[in-house]
């Protein structure tokens, strides 16, 4: 028995018994997992079902502006999910979307200009959902940790304004610091590529029938877009959020 | 010179009047205690001096200059704050001198190791295993570097064991002796006889008693 390439609607509605399967174990086994596996099931079909409808409406009548606007949309979501993780951050919703919304503008703004990338809704949209989430990832990390660090390192820093540094310079050594930290696991899946995981793009081109070497030539674009944007994000986050840490007179707020 | 005048200072936090109303002088060249009970707002009067914290209301004034007229980098290297415990920031001696001093000459720096009774051959030492006293010198000879007029002491010898905190206390008094202005948060009355030629009283965040310290009650068993 052959199977399609790409599922037909009735193999999509069988991998439910996926679920199902899931369902039953979490049961079984007291987890207390079933209703939140349903909930999860369940909002992520919803979910994706609606997206294929924008997706679908976007491709046939909203043109590129339409993609755009998407991306926008994106871009601010994805600027309140990260921007909660810098929760004790003045403004950090802001400055996480100012972050998200830069590091997608560049990254898009070089894919696009050096003609890499397609300018059309088709491309566009998913492309920049990649760059908008591994951006949003690199941001939320990067303030999350940079409020950590204001919390533990206080005294080490009103040490160094104490002795006459900028804000800038008594913050230098945290920055440097969070800016690893939050940078790492983009440079670990950066680094173990191909070894470890197939990335989503290079899986979902795979399956749908394209030569790997034209799948590679794909993913190569994706990661180097996906670690420029993750760099770019980290920065820009660590840029604006140290500025809401200290006041104008270089105080640590 | 650096004379300080407070005029009408309050500082508010969540609601809370920490500071209320202060308005008092620090003479130049003298040594002024800042005493009162726990919570009284020692700390966060100190703090407004250097201007890591500024009042809510009310004037923090040097030598007749609104502290907010003057550039904060220049007036933090002119007013230097030791704080109760070593705080560290360097992986080694060498460097931590150089933090706010980055041309700190080598004669230099053992110059000021000397005036804070460590030998020399601690300029070559890494900060971890520094002992209490030891890391309190270091942080003492660290805002030396930089070359202040006034230095900010909160509870300097608290966190050491006593004969550290003597020790470092000695040290101290040599230095002020010198002329630099100072100003000292303490606990202990005995420290406050020894070190210090004037005292403010603070309790819950207002002035109750200022003067010499030989006429403030508080230091003297008047509680
Ligand atoms: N950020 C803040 N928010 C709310 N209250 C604060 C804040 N900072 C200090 N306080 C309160 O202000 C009061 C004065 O604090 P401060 O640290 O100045 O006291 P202190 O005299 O130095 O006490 P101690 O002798 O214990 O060091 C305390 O009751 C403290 O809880
Ligand atoms: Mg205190």
């Amino acid at each position: 028995m052959s199977s399609p390439a790409v599922p037909e609607w009735t193999g999509v509605a069988l991998s439910v018994s996926l679920v199902g399967l899931a369902v039953l174990i979490a049961w079984r086994q007291r987890l207390g997992l079933a209703r939140e596996i349903v909930i999860a099931g369940v909002r992520a079909g919803v979910q994706l079902f609606l997206v294929g409808a924008v997706l679908l409406f976007l491709f046939k009548h909203a043109g590129l502006p339409g993609g755009f606007a998407w991306l926008a949309v994106m871009v601010v979501i994805a600027g309140q999910v990260a921007g909660r993780r810098g929760k004790g951050l003045r403004h950090s919703r802001y400055v996480a979307t100012a972050a998200v919304a830069i590091a997608a503008a560049v990254t898009m703004g070089v894919l696009m200009a050096f003609g890499v990338i397609q300018t059309t809704p088709r491309v566009v949209v998913p492309v920049g959902g990649m760059v908008v989430s591994g951006s949003m990832a690199a941001t939320g990390v990067t303030l999350s940790r940079m409020v950590a660090e204001v919390r533990g390192q206080r005294a080490a820093i009103e040490a160094r304004l104490s002795l006459g540094l900028s804000a800038a310079a008594a913050f230098a050594p945290h920055r440097r610091e969070l800016l690893r930290t939050a940078l790492i696991p983009t440079l670990d899946s950066t680094k173990v590529v191909g070894l470890i995981s197939l990335p989503g793009a290079m899986t979902g081109l795979i399956l749908a029938g394209v030569s790997p070497e034209v799948a590679i030539r794909y993913q190569i674009v994706v990661m180097y877009m996906l670690l420029a944007a993750a760099v770019m994000a980290a920065l820009a986050a660590a840029e604006l959020g140290q500025r809401m840490l200290f006041t104008a007179a270089q105080q640590l707020r | 010179m650096s004379r300080f005048d407070l005029r009408e200072v309050c500082v508010r936090r969540e609601g809370h009047l920490i500071i209320d109303r202060v308005t008092a002088t620090i003479a130049p060249g003298r040594c002024t205690a800042l005493v009162g009970p726990s919570g009284a707002g020692k700390t966060t009067l100190l703090r407004l001096f250097n201007r890591l914290d500024d009042p809510s209301t009310g004037t923090v004034l040097l030598d007749g200059a609104p502290l907010d007229t003057l550039d904060v980098l220049a007036l933090r290297r002119r007013v230097g704050l030791v704080g109760q415990r070593p705080v560290l920031v360097s992986a080694s001696v060498r460097e931590e001198l150089r933090v706010g001093a980055p041309h700190l000459t080598d004669d230099e720096a053992l110059g000021l190791l000397k005036r804070v009774g460590l030998p020399a051959e601690f300029h070559e030492r890494p900060t971890e295993g520094l002992s209490g006293g030891e890391g309190q010198r270091v942080c003492l000879a660290r805002t030396l570097a930089v070359g202040p007029e006034v230095l900010l002491l909160d509870e300097p010898t608290s966190a050491l064991d006593p004969e550290a905190a003597a020790a470092v206390e000695d040290t101290l008094c040599a230095l002020l002796s010198g002329g630099l202005t100072a100003i000292l948060v303490s606990h202990s009355a005995a420290q406050v006889q020894r070190m210090a030629d004037d005292a403010l009283v603070l309790r819950k965040g207002q002035l109750v008693e200022s003067g010499p310290v030989a006429g403030v009650r508080y230091v003297n068993g008047g509680g």
